[in-house]
């Protein structure tokens, strides 16, 4: 395929034939979606079209007074998280079907942990194939990579299955008084922080993992793992990891060879004093 | 001031000779490769007294009230508890007034804009910001949309109302290119007040009285849930109402909470896009293909 169009675009004949004011007798229905003009032009590229901008939230509350003292895991807080992450998606995920798409692409996640609950707000586009029917709900994907990163997935020969998600709070261990003292005027690894953090992450990746697995994917892409601690409980640390569930649809992976270019549009290189520092 | 009286330093601003415009150099250079000459900066704006919005409503005495038609819940203490204490009813629902309010802003705002840019005999307005700010502390907000004016070269004097839309230079060339011609810009706002009822109350709490929720294991709360997801439908259904049959292309959602006191939220979701008409088909482009930049 010819990267360069047979013949150069003209927009000012667009822009008049736009302005002429006869517009189509518009056969589609009418869509709505937040993708910019360029992710909408990769889509349309690899065949695909937005459909409604479509969202998905819940709220959980976490069990009363749990956050300060105890150690582990606080089994509370990453159900709870677990639960508004799934009812989100559920949401997120019938609003799609509903409004005819065959999966939602460049899903926002915002994930909010106060003490007493926990919200997961999700938003994004709903897309299918130009003009194709509703599916069976069960094969609607929910995505959170871009349009650009879902054309350029299904053009390897990817298809992505939903929104793998996985958590872990737990309490920061304390120490022994005694090990509080040996340890003052020593740099040492503190062993059982190490032990509880390290344990803590790989939780929640590996529920990440399982609930993968359990949407049939082989891999996750565009893994995020946040963590920190929170503001209303020094003594606990939350853990978070979520990316793109994908499983190889075509017989194997299809090459994509990107092509080298030399960019004339971008600003010159000029000498900064700044390296010399 | 009625929608058609411009200020009289409007008047003399775009009567003058020199175009003002302001598109950064690169989408002023895409512009005029669409062929789109800016005729000027045109700009509306409008103040809203808004504190009686706000803070003004109270809880009553008397639940179930409202009624002003739009989006309402009700929900009721399952404890069988009389108390001044205790909150045995809870509610959601839409605030209309506001919703009207911010529409009657925006859009008287919205119409200074097109009149100036139909003084200049312009086709269209590209490049439109639009804010919202308080002007002071008197509880005023004051809407200001702000745009270029743009006439497409050589054609005869534009009759008919002006497009608008938020986007600009490449962007705007592409949508073109895509096969969407600028309708107008498109701002709504949706407004729900959560009054909550004890059960929300004890959830989204300090966790203190958990006596009366049973909380050991999560719970979904489901007033705010359903107040959440109304807020952004609300949105939605009204950007939709404007659409006539178009798309909304570019669509932002921002959802803004405003804690008036312990049980008393409201939800404002704001949601802007461009309405685009569609041409001509689509035709297809070349699968988009990665590249390394050797640059």
């Amino acid at each position: 395929m010819s990267l360069r169009p047979e013949t150069p675009i003209d927009i000012a004949a667009d822009v008049r034939r736009a302005a002429t004011g006869q517009s189509m007798t518009t056969s589609g229905t009418s869509m709505m979606s937040d993708l910019s003009i360029d992710e909408e032009l990769n889509l349309h590229a690899i065949g695909w079209e937005p459909v409604e901008l479509v969202s998905g939230l819940s709220v959980f509350s976490t069990p009363a007074g749990m956050w300060n003292w105890g150690q582990g895991e606080i089994t509370g807080a990453t159900e709870a998280h677990g639960l508004a992450f799934k009812n989100a998606l559920a949401r997120i995920h019938q609003e799609a079907a509903n409004a005819g798409g065959h999966g939602v692409v460049g899903v926002h996640i915002e994930r909010t942990v106060h003490s007493s609950h926990i919200e997961v707000s999700l938003l994004g586009t709903a897309v299918r194939p130009v003009g194709s029917a509703r599916i069976d709900m069960n094969h609607v994907f929910v995505s959170d990579l871009s349009a650009r990163d879902f054309a350029l997935l299904m053009v390897a020969g990817w298809e992505p299955l939903g929104l793998a998600n996985g958590a872990s709070f737990v309490y920061a261990p304390r120490r022994s008084v005694g090990a509080v003292f040996q340890q003052q005027t020593q740099n040492v690894e503190l062993t059982n922080f190490t032990a509880a953090m390290y344990s803590a992450r790989e939780s929640a990746m590996q529920r990440m993992q399982e609930s993968a697995l359990a949407l049939g994917g082989t891999g996750v892409v565009e893994v995020k793992v946040v963590e920190g601690p929170m503001r209303f409980a020094a003594h606990a640390i939350g853990f978070a990891s979520w990316g793109t569930v994908v499983r190889l649809s075509a017989s194997s992976h299809q090459l994509v060879r990107p092509t080298a270019v030399v960019s004339l549009n971008d600003a010159t290189v000029t000498f900064e004093a700044a390296t010399l520092a | 001031m009625s929608p058609s009286d411009l200020p009289e330093a409007a008047e003399r601003r775009l009567g003058h000779g020199a175009f003002s415009s302001g598109l950064s150099v690169a989408d002023f250079a895409a512009c005029l490769e669409m062929d789109l000459e800016p005729v000027g900066l045109v700009q509306g704006f409008c103040a809203m007294q808004w504190s009686s919005y706000a803070g003004g409503l109270r809880r009553g005495m008397t639940p179930y009230g409202g009624g002003q038609g739009g989006y309402v819940e009700n929900y009721q203490c399952p404890h069988g508890m009389i108390s001044g204490e205790h909150r045995m009813w809870g509610q959601n629902y839409q605030q209309t007034w506001i919703e009207a309010a911010w529409t009657e802003g925006f859009s008287s705002a919205y119409s200074r804009m097109l009149e100036e840019a139909t003084a200049l005999g312009a086709d269209g307005i590209v490049g439109v910001v639009d804010t919202q700010s308080s002007l002071s502390d008197a509880g005023i907000i004051e809407f200001h949309l702000l745009g270029t004016a743009v006439k497409l070269k050589g054609a005869p004097v534009a009759t008919g109302t002006p497009w608008t839309t938020y986007l600009a230079g490449q962007r705007l060339a592409k949508l073109f290119e895509a096969g969407y011609a600028p309708v107008s810009v498109v701002a709504v706002v949706s407004s729900v007040r959560v009054w909550a009822y004890c059960m929300t109350e004890y959830l989204m709490g300090s966790g203190g009285a958990s006596m009366w929720a049973q909380n050991t294991t999560p719970m979904e709360i489901e007033q705010v849930v359903r107040a959440q997801s109304a807020a952004r439908a609300i949105a939605r259904k009204s950007a939709r109402d404007q659409l006539h049959g178009d798309s909304l292309h570019g669509a932002d959602l921002q959802v803004l909470e405003r804690e008036f006191e312990q049980g008393d939220v409201e939800i404002q979701t704001l949601l802007r896009g461009n309405r685009v008409r569609r041409f001509k088909e689509f035709e297809a482009l070349p699968v988009p293909q990665p590249t390394v930049r050797l640059s």
